[in-house]
């Protein structure tokens, strides 16, 4: 089928056709799923799930001091939520990742734990509502 | 699947230096310079590109099997299987289909290869924890892959040009 | 390349775990003279809101009184007929409706909805003689259902557009029910159909337009397995060449357009055809009447009025669940 024999060691031309579709895919990607979820200017909402289920969803707006979270199981994170965005300002578990992140405040961003399967995650006014009467 | 004692020897081997790789890239703080959790360097990519020419697609699969699975098991993580399963199989099913088009370099299925292997980690990520937030990390883990692609496609540029007069497989 | 097929399909399938659970299928139509948009999640989804559309499609052919060949539409012109057991079924409930709201609501409003048109587009202001003269034709009296033939008096006419979409929704959440729908909602105009929960954990979250700004909310009531209909004369008015504004929902018992103390009705309950009937009902009854008819039927729905002195009341039994809009300068309160 395909041997060592027969394939090109140098790069060529050809590679950027794969390139170009890697980076098509980012782009796509980053659209559908950053903007289509709304830059939310007003109704800002954190959602916080905790190993598949969710256990808060906060108006950030709404806020008007700030809001503290902890989250326990095999690891404990302290999240904390505040008028312009979230954070996870410290965690029990191995690499921290989460409180590395840093403050996400943008909708679409989002802080994940994965060895306590924590996910917070903003989104935007029209994602807080599901259907309008009147 | 009929292998040959050498062909199993090096099989053996390939699978020991991926793990070892596996550990290598481990200890490397990439999440000190992007705070993804899981990204990864996909060192280990290294060994299944150069088993997939070498060898072939079964050979290929079966390493990439035995170092996922033995890799979960040293690091006392059954979760991480997941995660190297789906990154490492995606990666490999793309690369047998890139691999196919003759116009394409070997950096080319490898960067092929390292997209499909981080878009199958964020399929883990979902799986694991339930939700679509980790589609947020792709854009970037797609833009990494493209150097880490070329960055395996390289280092087994170099080995085949190394095993050029090597007869590996031969008496 | 066999081979090459064979691990594609293979790959096509490993990418589709990845999308488990996160199915959901939605129709965006035009019917029943108004907007909607069906949402389904599941397994089920896609066939659940086909089904859906087509019920829909059949209702409005059957009810609209704008379709010649509807069965609503040959009873206004004939006078008297058979119709179908569901339309019957529904022309009674219409009238028990009327009956309990002691005619505040009453589908035999019709022909002065005709005279001023303000849903139209030649609407214009009757006389009051012409007004009092069609008053004549209205009443439950004139309309008697007796299993499935109707009759109507001479020059009388039926419109069931304050029922038809409430009817519609009972309907999509049986259809929901028999393709295997557990989540999802619904949206006709201003009637809304949440069906099961969002996902494990949250119900729908159902906004309340605020009706002096069409961008932003009054409220917000989060809904699982419930109906909710809004109405509101800032829907749909027409400004006379004097400067006075007539809004679309008629009182029955003056032929004139309701001017009252409130701007927005919001009914919350179990059955869509109920809270469709009594949001035009409690619209037209006015703040103490609708607190009072609440009252008294406390536990048949949940109630949001909105009342032209800025302030949004609502019912015990939603406390914990409405939320006020922030910067909205609504006053929210309780109802007694």
């Amino acid at each position: 089928m395909h041997t060592k024999s027969s394939v090109k060691l140098r790069p060529c031309w050809w590679d950027g056709l794969v390139v170009a579709a890697v980076l098509l895919l980012s782009g796509a990607v980053f659209f559908f799923f950053y903007l289509s979820n709304g830059s939310g200017s007003g109704d800002l909402t954190a959602v916080i799930t905790h190993r598949g289920e969710e256990i808060g969803r906060v108006d950030l707006t709404a806020l008007t001091s700030e809001e503290t979270i902890t989250v326990e199981g095999t690891y404990d994170l302290t999240i904390v939520l505040s008028s312009d965005g979230a954070q996870v300002i410290s965690a029990t578990c191995p690499t921290q990742d989460c409180v590395h992140t840093g403050k996400i405040s943008r909708a679409g961003q989002s802080i994940v734990c994965l060895p306590e399967q924590v996910v917070v995650q903003l989104v935007g006014a029209k994602n807080g509502v599901d259907a309008v009467i009147g | 699947m009929k292998l040959t004692t050498r062909q199993l020897a090096l099989c053996a081997v390939l699978t020991a230096l991926a793990l070892g790789l596996s550990y290598m890239e481990g200890l490397f703080p990439v999440s000190l310079l992007i705070p993804l959790p899981g990204i990864k360097l996909g060192l280990a990519n290294i060994v299944t590109v150069y088993a997939l020419y070498e060898l072939g697609v079964w050979p290929a699969l079966a390493i990439l099997a035995a170092r996922c699975l033995l890799g979960s098991v040293f690091a006392g993580n059954a979760s991480a299987l997941i995660f190297s399963l789906m990154g490492g199989v995606l990666a490999m099913l793309v690369m047998i289909v890139l691999s196919r088009f003759r116009r394409l370099s070997i950096f080319g299925v490898s960067i092929g290869g390292a997209a499909a292997h981080n878009i199958g980690q964020i399929g883990a990520a979902m799986i694991t924890l339930g939700s679509t937030a980790p589609i947020g990390y792709l854009p970037v883990l797609l833009i990494v892959a493209l150097f880490t692609g070329a960055l395996t496609g390289f280092v087994v540029s170099l080995l085949f040009r190394a095993m050029k007069n090597v007869r590996l497989m031969h008496e | 390349m066999k081979r090459i097929f064979a691990i594609l399909l293979a790959a096509g399938m490993l990418f589709s775990l990845t999308a488990c659970g996160s199915s959901s299928y939605t129709a965006d139509i035009f019917a029943m003279d108004t907007v909607m948009k069906l949402t389904a999640n599941g397994a089920n989804a896609q066939a659940g809101v086909e089904a859906a559309v087509k019920e829909i499609n059949r209702l409005e052919s059957q009810l609209s009184n704008t379709i010649a060949s509807s069965e609503i539409s040959q009873l206004n012109a004939g006078g008297s007929g058979t119709v179908s057991e569901e339309t019957a079924q529904l022309l009674s409930a219409a009238l028990t409706y009327a009956q309990k709201t002691e005619g505040a609501f009453d589908m035999t409003i019709a022909p002065v909805v005709s005279a001023w048109g303000i849903t139209t587009d030649t609407p214009r202001v009757p006389s009051a003689d012409e007004i009092s003269a069609l008053l004549q034709l209205v009443g439950s009296q004139h309309i008697t259902v007796s299993g499935t033939s109707v009759t109507l008096d001479a020059g009388c006419a039926i419109d069931l557009g304050g029922i038809a979409k409430g009817y519609a929704s009972d309907r999509i959440a049986a259809v929901f029910a028999e393709n295997g729908v557990t989540s999802g909602v619904v949206s006709l105009g201003g009637n809304v159909y949440a069906c099961g929960m969002k996902d494990k954990k949250t119900g729908w979250r159902v906004a309340i337009q605020d009706p002096r700004d069409s961008a932003n909310y009054a409220a917000v009531v989060t809904l699982s397995n419930q109906f909710a209909v809004t109405s509101g004369g800032y829907q749909r008015y027409f400004t006379a060449e004097d400067g006075t504004v007539y809004q679309h929902i008629i009182d029955p018992a003056t032929g004139y357009p309701v001017k009252g103390d409130l701007t927005s009705v919001t009914i919350i309950g179990t059955n869509g055809t109920m809270c469709d009937a009594y949001s035009t009902a409690l619209y037209v009854m006015g703040k103490e009447k609708a607190i009072a008819y609440w009252a008294s039927h406390s536990d048949e729905f949940g109630l949001v009025l909105i009342t032209t002195d800025g302030q949004v009341l609502y019912t015990p039994d939603l406390e914990g669940n409405l939320e006020s809009v922030e910067g909205s300068s609504y006053a929210y309160q309780v109802i007694g």
